[in-house]
């Protein structure tokens, strides 16, 4: 026995075992609760693929794999900072004002008084709103509801 | 023999990663809330990502590419706390009954927010 055949049966293995994960996180992503559970499993899915992709690399012996997996490390942290300005930006106190004085839809924001919270705090500052503003609003907002 | 030496290192590194990805996806699995699963996650994106690339950078000895799984490494380590900064800020963000499972301390100050209410 060779020391290539038993890189071989290794990295198949250490393969194998990594699918029979990504099978596992994706029944997880499936029955998540909630969207932070669901975009967890895809972060997670990501990191198991990228070292997939760092034995590929050495077990087929082309060094090119590792630059796919550095951009696959970037697209995978992307997704989760574009879905995260998505879902903060939804909760932005200055929007909720700029559909109010267009007379947007009444479905946008849950309650009457978080609205008017919202639009007080809004007055309030003048500065543009930076991620940690919006995340002192929901804070605050998480207080009423209790 | 000295090939093998190396491959009995590059096997108990691997072997490390692949205990601590399994460590991770049970407690992506089995965690009740998503700040648990967070902290499980974490195990896998550094230490379990970690030993695996080192792994294959001592199969692959010194050249281009063994720099470039180092600059994987390096990446891998800045990014992950930052998304999970930012899922914890979704969290946050858009769940109403936070408060039932977490203790949201302060932004400003520090101290724990006592005044909004614990209920």
């Amino acid at each position: 026995m060779t020391v290539d055949m038993a890189y071989q049966y290794l990295f198949t293995g250490a393969l194998t075992v990594l699918a029979i994960l990504i099978g596992i996180i994706l029944v997880r992503s499936i029955i998540g609760p909630r969207i932070t559970d669901r975009i967890l499993c895809i972060n997670m899915i990501g990191t198991l693929v990228i070292c997939s992709i760092a034995i590929l690399s050495q077990m087929l012996k082309e060094d090119y794999l590792t630059d796919i997996a550095l951009i696959y490390a970037m697209l995978s942290f992307l997704t989760v900072l574009i879905l995260a300005s998505v879902y903060i930006r939804r909760k932005d106190p200055k929007q909720d004002v700029r559909e109010n004085l267009t007379g947007g839809d009444p479905e946008g924001s849950p309650t009457q008084k978080s609205r008017d919270e919202a639009k007080t705090q809004a007055a309030g500052e003048s500065a543009a709103l930076s991620a940690e503003d919006t995340v002192v609003s929901g804070l605050q907002k998480g207080g009423t509801h209790g | 023999m000295g090939e093998w030496i190396r491959f009995w290192i590059v096997a108990a590194i691997l072997m490390c990663g692949i205990i601590a990805f399994i460590m991770a996806t049970v407690g992506v699995l089995r965690f009740g809330f998503v700040m648990n699963r967070m902290h499980a996650s974490g195990i896998g994106d550094s230490l379990g990502l970690g030993c695996v690339v080192i792994a294959m950078i001592v199969a692959s000895g010194l050249n281009l590419a063994s720099l470039k799984l180092l600059l994987l490494i390096l990446f891998m380590w800045l990014t992950s706390p930052v998304s999970t900064h930012f899922l914890s800020t979704i969290e946050i963000n858009t769940n109403p009954f936070i408060r039932r499972h977490v203790r949201i301390v302060s932004d400003e100050s520090g101290t724990v927010d006592s005044k909004k209410g614990m209920r």
